[in-house]
């Protein structure tokens, strides 16, 4: 606080935030704003070859949520530790806001001033926070205690099964593993995670009866996709097929015809991937992986730079966060896994997830911004 | 203290961490891995899906080839004709369609039922072009084209509709196409295209993969609703070869009119007798035409019915193959009337029967030189063999008669096939015995499916011990050798079937094989292994029947010394004739009903000194060979060699 007082205020202020942006880490910036801009093309060819209607908007919508990024990651981590859990409280309550008042037959939207967004995509943040700041606060010695980690749990499943009831079971079931993923890091007890294991796993014939037909569906035509190509296992032929027919070098750019003749469902949302392993082919899906897992690895890098256990578990978190997403997204339209929905980060088009994995990195920045060994 | 914590706690992070790594490393290997094996390793078979995804293929029919005969005049070809079509998809309203387009254009029923037909089937489809109707006229296309506007899920399409410009001269050679049936494509002969058509008859049927081409094939990109948003040629047709037989269109024609005619009169529809018997009711069918044949009575009657072939002793070419009463092939090609088709089945006379081949005639006298041959080769008889004939045989129970009822006296081999005496050849007959008989007329082409391209032929009857035994379970009767040894009886031959014996005798060397196709190389046949000098002397004898004193077609001649033909007459018996009808007086074979007359049979070859060609002349019904088939005969000879 010692700036304040300072009368070169202003100066000091402003070299402060020049001398942080100096210190960003910006490959982990430059690879955001690759994928961003394999974005803004994959969708400019999703839509033929034409700005609208996805390009554009995605293109803006990165560049708005690059400078929040940025601006973000200029803001101390303190911040964000007071922040944590009225973000969580106010995640929460939106979720349960679209679960009884939002609209359609599947309640995700939440709609602000003419902008609609998913209250599931922000809360996965809230709870990385949450955690975080939870953790912050816990001595090595309450750490051994089972009882440490019922909280984490609790704010792990609340949020996790109101989205699979929402029904949203990707979302739902990444915001659960995202949690374990992390009770897991911060070191829970081997114990409990084989028990809530076996939990789980008798579990699965009552979630199985309390999921919706098309989520049961879903499952089914995974384990089986052929046995209905024109319901709902048409998506996941089409999508294999659009894959496969890539082959090594792809079919061109702007040049795949089960995307350009409309065979590939969702091509500009969950289904984006398919369209790039199309046109580029094995080489450009391998080179995007690749970029991917070197933000992952970046980000993972930060966790062991960073000293105290919140920013650690927040730089894990959205670091495991984007890798979810990737996993499950590829997994998914390559047939490894059953269509859950899943967006691809900073690829497919929608707001919502751009601006959470986007925000998830500002705070990244942030915390290795503002750690004291840099 | 606290550092320490600090320190496990890091410990335990970073073991922790590495297991998720793990975890991490796994889960990308797998996609990694997955992608692979889907683009590289099943890169094929996903392309393929995608290909057939992307890509609707529609098979285009190739252009038929022609059929030309010999001096290259089109006897099958191809008209331009417009189709239409429509834009199908499960929005439109194809009732409303058809009846706008009705209010411009008429379409025939039978198309408008074929179109709706396709339309049931469609439901719940993807769009698709679907033929209305494929014979459009010029004026229909202008009328449409210039209401554009208001059918926009219309198109024209140019096809291709087969013509005859030869009409029903050729009708029973050349055959006709037709739109093909389920059976055709369960047998393999052709792939199920809209609007192809496959030779049903003839030439066309035999020569049908030739002729059609091959396919080719229409790429249209589809989306996954189905529009077709780009279309082009993937794969070019190749358009069916040229056919070229072996006929004659100007000896087919004059053949063709000339067996029409036959011994009547023809007639213009103006004369005043023949104006008052056209009010007749009887007459009906005759209203039309703008000639009629008439009798000698000056009574209006049908055409003759018959066939003749011409065909080349050296080669088997065909020359002519006329065949009456006929049909115009022009009536299948775009789409037969059931009415029509009726009327063709139905006729008494039948008329799509193709008499050259497949019509079935006891060969009467005009076997007698096989009989002759089959004598002379077993050594039986001789040139110098004589018999007495007194006009009949007696012959156990039975009396044979000869067609001269008073005889012929005594008379040689030679003399016996220039009068045609019968009572010589069922002495002979008698002597030679069937067997020998049957095995001459089997070498000569009796009894078998010769090798012509016409798929439609009949085989013929050749009796004898065993065939006799087989069909009836009886044992064969002399008398019946009798009936066999001048062509009566149970044998039946086709005009082909004689005209090849004519040309194997005359030919004297070869088996010749009888062909619709020009011989561009020369043909290989086996060997006929006759003597020589029986040959001669049968070929002698055939001269005779035209040149000699008492010839059986001694008026007949062609008028040239050294340019003669030859030959022999027959008339067939279609009825027995009984002992009491004998006694009574035989009725004049005009005075029968047309069904029981004498079929009139002329075999011959020409030109005598070096021949070149043999002809069969049949006239159903006609009367005696001499007087009405063997002047058929000159007069074709007479044409042939332009005389």
């Amino acid at each position: 606080m010692n700036y304040r007082k300072n009368k070169f205020l202003k100066e000091s202020f402003f070299n402060l935030y020049v001398s942080k942006l100096f210190r960003l880490n910006w490959l982990i910036v430059f690879c955001i704003f690759l994928l961003c801009l394999i974005g803004v093309a994959s969708l400019y060819s999703a839509a033929g070859g034409q700005w609208n209607p996805w390009a554009k908007s995605h293109l803006y919508r990165s560049l708005i949520g690059i400078s929040v990024m940025l601006f973000i990651a200029l803001l101390p981590p303190n911040f964000y530790n007071k922040l944590s859990f009225y973000c969580f409280i106010l995640g929460l309550l939106s979720l349960l806001f679209v679960k009884f008042f939002g609209h359609g037959s599947v309640q995700r939207w939440i709609s602000i001033g003419g902008f609609n967004f998913q209250p599931s995509e922000p809360i996965k943040l809230a709870l990385i926070l949450v955690l975080a700041k939870y953790f912050n606060n816990i001595s090595k010695v309450d750490l051994q205690k089972n009882s440490t980690f019922l909280l984490p749990i609790i704010f792990t499943l609340l949020p996790g099964i109101i989205v699979v009831t929402q029904p949203d079971l990707g979302t739902g079931v990444t915001i659960i593993l995202l949690g374990i993923a992390i009770l897991f890091y911060i070191g829970i007890p081997l114990k409990i995670v084989f028990l809530s294991f076996i939990l789980v796993i008798s579990c699965v014939p009552i979630i199985w009866n309390q999921l919706y037909e098309y989520q049961k569906n879903r499952i089914l035509v995974f384990l089986n996709p052929e046995s209905d190509s024109l319901g709902s296992g048409y998506q996941i032929i089409q999508s294999k097929i659009a894959i496969g027919s890539g082959g090594l070098f792809g079919k061109g750019y702007l040049l795949g015809s089960q995307s350009r003749l409309n065979y590939l469902p969702e091509k500009h949302t969950d289904f984006v991937f398919t369209l790039i392993s199309e046109e580029m082919g094995f080489l450009g899906s391998i080179v995007l992986i690749f970029i991917f897992c070197f933000l992952i690895t970046l980000i993972m890098r930060i966790s062991f730079i960073v000293d105290t256990v919140f920013a650690k578990i927040v730089v894990f978190g959205v670091g495991f966060l984007i890798f979810l997403y990737v996993a499950l997204n590829i997994g998914m339209v390559c047939g490894l896994l059953p269509v859950v929905g899943a967006p691809l980060p900073l690829i497919s088009h929608g707001g919502t997830s751009l601006f959470t994995i986007l925000i998830g990195v500002g705070l990244v920045l942030s915390m290795n911004i503002h750690n004291k060994r840099i | 203290m606290k550092s320490k914590n600090k320190k496990l706690l890091d410990q335990m992070i970073s073991r922790r961490f590495m297991f998720l790594f793990l975890i991490k490393g796994i889960a990308i290997g797998a996609i990694s891995w997955r992608l692979f094996d889907l683009q590289l390793i099943e890169n094929q078979k996903y392309e393929k899906l995608s290909d057939g995804n992307q890509f609707d293929y529609l098979i285009i029919p190739p252009e038929r080839g022609r059929i030309l005969d010999r001096k290259m005049r089109l006897l099958a070809g191809n008209m331009d004709g417009f189709s239409l079509v429509l834009k199908w998809n499960k929005k439109i309203n194809t009732d409303i369609i058809l009846k706008n387009i009705l209010s411009v254009i008429s379409i025939n029923e039978k198309d408008i039922r074929h179109f709706n037909l396709q339309i049931k089937k469609m439901e719940n489809n993807y769009p698709k072009e679907i033929l209305i109707t494929k014979n459009l006229s010029q004026k229909d296309v202008s009328r449409l084209a210039v209401r554009r506007i208001n059918f926009p899920e219309i198109f024209f399409s140019i096809s291709k509709n087969r013509i005859y410009p030869q009409g029903n001269i050729v009708s029973h050679i050349i055959g006709y196409t037709g739109i093909f049936s389920k059976t055709d494509v369960e047998n393999g002969n052709v792939i199920s295209v809209p609007g192809l058509d496959i030779g049903k008859r003839g030439l066309e049927k035999y020569f049908d993969s030739q002729l059609r081409g091959v396919f080719g094939r229409k790429r249209n990109e589809v989306t996954s609703k189905g529009y077709i948003i780009d279309s082009h040629i993937y794969e070019d047709t190749i358009p069916g070869k040229d056919l070229e037989v072996s006929l004659d269109m100007r000896l087919q024609d004059f053949a063709f009119q000339r067996l029409k005619q036959g011994n009547f009169n023809l007639v213009s529809v103006d004369e005043k007798s023949i104006k008052k018997q056209l009010t007749n009711k009887k007459n009906n069918k005759y209203l039309e035409k703008k000639y009629v044949y008439t009798n000698k009575q000056n009574k209006i009657v049908d055409p003759e019915s018959g066939s003749i072939i011409v065909m080349d002793i050296e080669n088997g070419e065909i020359l002519c193959s006329v065949s009456t009463p006929s049909f115009n092939p022009n009536i299948f090609s775009n789409g037969l009337d059931l009415e029509e088709w009726n009327k063709l089945r139905n006729n008494k006379k039948s008329p799509l029967l193709n008499r050259s081949m497949s019509g079935l005639y006891p060969p009467g006298s005009t076997i007698k030189m096989a009989v002759a041959l089959a004598g002379l080769e077993a050594g039986i008889i001789d040139y110098k063999t004589n018999h007495f004939c007194s006009g009949k045989k007696e012959f156990g129970n039975n009396d044979f008669h000869c067609w001269a009822k008073n005889g012929h006296g005594n008379v040689s081999l030679m003399q016996a096939i220039e009068q045609s005496c019968d009572v010589f050849f069922y002495e002979i007959g008698l002597k030679i015995g069937i067997d020998r008989i049957s095995e001459m007329l089997k070498k000569l082409g009796f009894g078998q499916y010769l090798n012509i391209e016409i798929n439609d032929k009949a085989k013929g009857v050749v009796p004898n011990l065993d065939w006799k035994f087989k069909r009836d379970g009886t044992k064969w009767q002399l008398g019946e050798t009798l009936n066999a040894s001048i062509g009566q009886g149970f044998i039946l031959s086709t005009p082909l079937q004689l005209v090849t014996m004519v040309s194997r005798i005359v030919n004297g060397k070869f088996l010749v094989e009888p062909s619709l196709i020009i011989q561009k190389t020369n043909r290989k046949f086996d060997k006929l292994n006759i003597n020589h000098n029986h040959i001669k002397f049968i070929k002698q004898c055939m001269e005779q029947v035209v040149v000699g004193e008492k010839g059986t077609a001694r008026n007949y001649k062609i008028g040239l010394k050294n340019n003669e033909m030859a030959g022999k007459t027959g008339t067939v018996q279609v009825i027995r004739i009984s002992e009491l009808e004998r006694e009574t007086g035989l009725l004049k074979n005009k005075e029968r009903p047309w069904k029981k007359r004498d079929h009139a049979l002329f075999v011959g070859y020409a030109p005598v000194k070096k021949p070149k060609y043999a002809i069969c002349v049949v006239v159903e019904h006609g009367g005696s060979g001499s007087s009405i088939a063997a002047p058929i005969a000159r007069d074709v000879f007479k044409i042939l060699l332009n005389i």
